[in-house]
């Protein structure tokens, strides 16, 4: 046993000394072999950024044609010309990898504040047990704080999840069957595979009730990316938490931006109980984040439209300059509460062109009947936009009034024509904010009008109050006459 | 688990522990246990079809030993259980194939046939089956007594350190040895560690770089020229050997740790001067365990030359389909048996040269290895490729793409790191390298070993590369 022990004496020491051999001569070739993303952290600390955004391909941009090409996070430096920033972005990255490149920021940096990209699908299963995964984990082995060889043998042993695709896929079907989905409501479909295979089942029919098969697989695509309910033990969860704990040590800023889903999508194809689900998500984040000292969470869930959406057969965060923009300018907007004196508002317009927000909640009845309304010459109707998505929240204090959505349009200023949308059929909430969504289409008799309105509309005793008013224009992108509910 | 994962590097030292803490009787269980947990790693519900084979062989035994006066029902049991353990091999191996042949040649002849069948492989099948044969055939025989212990007769089967792909064990060695006291002592561990440190070496570092490359020019040998084709064929028959021949090492020291002595499966394969003698050094298990089990029983070499050659040809053909249900492997078996026989036809009708200088006798000697690794290697291609398509395309570009095609650089460390499996290899010539490092001054033992441990750690390929012989 003395003789072993001498042995294992002589095997640590000459540990130490391959460590420093390997460290001296191995290390950073291997380092830009195989975790290459450690030059994301590096370049950050060469350039001195005091502000650092932290993404993945959300902030680099698809439409190849626009004339804008710059990244979310290069239009959110143009608003501080005078600092000096950067940003680290990972294609398919999340809070785990962030976490680990923020770690290799040294503690003596000039880094004040860091941008972090929060994606509601990175807290899906699908997403969280992605095939990508086994890449991803892999060059995070040598990342570790362990000494180089110690890393360099934890990827040698291959101390990561190796998993086939069908493996993986395996991991996040469990998770779809048996991860439940608990709405405050009665809802038929308790888990993301149930809803799926009934969205399957039927299928995504048009006014006619005929079955569309790209868009059922769409339609599919949506519940299995946005039907899940984030908890405290999601994994994402636990490393966003890490990423709070190490911006407080470090004494860093932390900006959440929460990135815009495709809510116009998601309501029109699956409806809204996926966006309720959607909004359930989002305000667990706000709730979980936003109270934080030092810690702001940027909430754009619902601020690009679907026309900015460049991938319109599946769910991703690549938008057009145009949503890009938009998103920009909110973290640009929460950067200015910490560096007022930086902020130039004069460099960037956001063209937002057809989007018209009335966030305000109003209380309309038999005496005051209309909600915010848009009034609209139709010479500002955009030759393309075929159809607008109406979005709005509802509260009512009982089911006897006969509210509706209005769209009222005036050839002249006396002779005007209207179609009335009821919403009672579309809320079933009482004493509580419920959400309606309408697409509605742009078609010829409107586009022959001088102008129109649209509105909401109640004339009845009864009160209902009406909130985020959500009126958007856009093209068609799917087959005319398609009706966007759930098998519900 | 594999040995090459961190997974094995913290469960070994706990069984070991383990192994040495607890008293004799209480071994048997930890180490079925343990190997219960290395098996089940990758697909767990397949240790029932262990579990079966088990039962069914070890019930064999007993009964085969209890009628031993009865010849017919004795011979009964020994076939009861041979078609036991080969219908679960013939399901899960070969069905798929037989199925598709099926399939295939019912479209030739315009019928309307589409049936499929989907079966996963579980790992190590092919080599558990033929311990557990040769355990039943032993016993027919009288070369060994039943085991009556469930257990040491289950562990018998499942050692974890050869239950994935062998070395094939017989119960005269192995079943022997699990019943004796192990006590603990350093030249075990020793040469364990020495054992593993230079399977490890060799899979992890030789195997895994020469593998990139190879499956590199394998996927699109048409757009290589012939060079890089030649040279992806030499080097996977130093990967496969090197991914084996690291396995079986890395099994051996692991037994050698708790001082159980497995069965060499290589001895410097690549130097053989023909392909009999290739056969006695490369995976020498299978080997034996297809001369004793068939090819002795056939008539060996005990018969006329036509009758030799049809019994070669048996064993080889089943070699090839051991390997895998595919017409490449059968193809492949057929190849190295017909080159068996013309060896030997050559060797009985052409007068051997009979060189009177060293030096001549060396080079003559030279030039027969280099014949012999040529055309295993060759041989390798029919093992390698997916289909016949595949290997069609390997052959073609090998010859006809001299002037076209991009060239496959290889990287300087892989040559380095070839080389000094090269020198190994030689050095290793008819010994071991626990046994060869035994005589060596203890600087120059400590320099290889560090050099070994650096080389594992700083320079094996990260990329992963099951192993090879998994799939059989």
């Amino acid at each position: 046993m003395k003789k072993l022990l001498i042995r294992i004496g002589i095997v640590a020491m000459l540990l130490v000394a391959m460590n420093w051999v390997y460290s001296k001569w191995f290390y950073e070739k291997d380092l830009q072999a195989h975790s290459d993303m450690v030059n994301l952290p590096r370049q950050v600390v060469a350039d001195s950024c005091r502000i650092v955004y932290l993404g993945e391909s959300s902030n680099r941009t698809y439409g190849w044609a626009e004339s804008d090409q710059r990244k979310i996070s290069d239009m959110v430096w143009a608003y501080f010309p005078n600092l000096r920033c950067g940003d680290m972005t990972k294609d398919a990255s999340h809070a785990e990898i962030y976490y680990n490149l923020l770690k290799q920021i040294p503690k003596k940096s000039a880094v004040e504040t860091v941008v972090v990209t929060m994606n509601l699908r990175s807290f899906d299963a699908g997403w969280i047990y992605s095939n990508l995964e086994t890449p991803l984990q892999k060059q995070l082995v040598l990342l570790k704080d362990y000494p180089p060889l110690v890393n360099r043998f934890l990827l040698a042993f291959k101390a990561y999840p190796i998993r086939s695709e069908a493996e993986w896929d395996k991991i996040v079907n469990k998770h779809w069957k048996s991860d439940p989905i608990e709405f405050p409501y009665d809802f038929e479909w308790k888990t993301t595979n149930q809803w799926d295979m009934a969205m399957n089942r039927h299928g995504f029919v048009d006014v006619h009730g005929n079955y569309d098969q790209d868009l059922t697989i769409l339609a599919c695509h949506y519940i299995k990316a946005y039907a899940f309910q984030i908890k405290d033990d999601n994994p994402r969860i636990k490393d966003f938490d890490a990423i709070v704990d190490l911006c407080q040590k470090r004494g860093w800023n932390l900006i959440f931006n929460l990135l815009p889903e495709n809510v116009d999508k998601a309501n029109e194809l699956v409806g809204k109980d996926l966006i309720f689900l959607m909004k359930m998500n989002r305000d667990y984040l706000v709730k979980r984040y936003g109270a934080l000292e030092h810690v702001t969470v940027v909430d754009n869930l619902n601020l690009v439209r679907d026309v900015n959406f460049i991938d319109q057969n599946w769910t991703t965060e690549h938008y057009y300059a145009e949503g890009r923009h938009i998103v920009a300018r909110r973290i640009a907007l929460a950067l200015k509460e910490l560096y007022p004196d930086a902020f130039d508002d004069t460099c960037s317009v956001v063209a937002d062109d057809g989007h018209f927000y009335f966030r305000d909640a109003i209380s309309i009845d038999a005496a005051q009947p209309y909600s915010y309304t848009l009034d609209m010459p139709t010479a500002d109707l955009h030759p393309d936009w075929e159809k607008v998505n109406v979005e709005f929240e509802v509260c009512q204090k009982d089911r006897s009034h006969e509210a509706v959505l209005a769209v009222q349009w005036y050839d002249s200023e006396e002779n005007s024509n209207a179609i009335y949308y009821p919403i009672q059929d579309k809320i079933t909430a009482v004493g509580q904010w419920d959400f309606v969504t309408f697409t509605l289409p742009v078609d010829s008799v409107l586009r022959s009008a001088r102008h129109f309105k649209i509105f909401v509309y109640n004339p009845f005793a009864a009160p209902v109050s009406v909130k985020g008013l959500d009126i958007s224009f856009r093209p068609a992108y799917m087959k005319t006459g398609v009706k966007g509910e759930s098998d519900r | 688990m594999v040995f090459n994962s961190i997974e094995f590097v913290i469960f070994l030292p706990i069984v070991v522990l383990l192994f040495y803490l607890l008293p004799q009787k209480a071994r048997w269980f930890m180490l079925l246990a343990a190997s219960c947990v290395f098996y089940m790693w990758f697909v767990p519900r397949y240790i029932l079809i262990l579990l079966v084979t088990i039962v069914i062989d070890y019930s064999a035994g007993l009964l085969m030993e209890k009628h031993e006066n009865e010849p017919k029902k004795k011979k009964t049991f020994l076939v009861i259980s041979i078609v036991s353990t080969l219908l679960v091999l013939f399901i899960f191996k070969y069905l798929g194939f037989i199925n598709d042949n099926f399939v295939w040649l019912c479209q030739k002849l315009g019928l309307d046939v589409h049936t499929t069948v989907n079966i996963i492989l579980p790992i190590g099948l092919s080599f558990h089956t033929f311990q557990s044969m040769s355990y039943v055939i032993e016993v027919y025989r009288g070369h060994q007594k039943a085991e009556r212990h469930f257990g040491y007769y289950s562990l018998y089967v499942m050692f974890f350190p050869q239950l994935v792909t062998g070395p094939i064990e017989r119960p005269g060695n192995l079943l022997r040895q699990l019943h004796e006291h192990k006590d603990f002592r350093y030249e075990n561990i020793s040469k364990g560690m020495r054992l593993i440190l230079f399977g490890l070496f060799i899979k992890m570092v030789v195997a895994d770089h020469l593998g990139a490359y190879v499956d590199e020019v394998y996927a699109n040998p048409a757009e290589y020229n012939s060079w890089s084709v030649m040279l992806a064929m030499a080097f996977y028959s130093f990967q496969i050997y090197c991914d084996f021949f690291g396995y079986s090492t890395i099994a051996l020291g692991s037994a050698k740790l708790m001082g159980f002595d497995i069965s060499d499966n290589f001895r410097t394969p690549y130097l053989a001067k023909n392909i009999g003698e290739f056969w006695h050094r490369w995976h020498i298990s299978l080997s034996t365990w297809f001369r004793d089990y068939v090819y002795i029983p056939l008539g060996g070499s005990r018969v006329k030359f036509g009758r030799w050659a049809f019994n070669i040809m048996v064993v080889f053909v089943l070699s090839g389909i051991w390997h895998g249900a595919a017409w490449t492997f059968l193809f492949w078996g057929f190849a190295h048996g017909l080159l068996h026989i013309v060896e030997k036809a050559l060797k009985q009708h052409v007068p051997t040269l009979e060189p009177k200088s060293k030096w001549l006798s060396v080079s003559i000697d030279v030039l027969r290895i280099a014949k012999t690794f040529v055309l295993v290697t060759l041989f390798w291609v029919m093992f390698r490729a997916t289909d016949f398509a595949n290997m069609r395309d390997i052959f073609a570009a090998a010859v006809t793409n001299f002037d076209g095609g991009q060239s496959l650089a290889v990287k300087p460390e892989v040559w380095l790191y070839l080389g000094l499996f090269i020198l190994s290899d030689l050095l290793l010539f008819n010994t071991r390298f626990d046994a060869w490092c035994e005589d060596k001054p203890m600087i120059v033992r400590w320099l290889i070993y560090a050099l070994l441990i650096f080389l594992v750690i700083a320079c094996s390929s990260v990329n992963s590369f099951p192993f090879i012989y998994f799939q059989f």
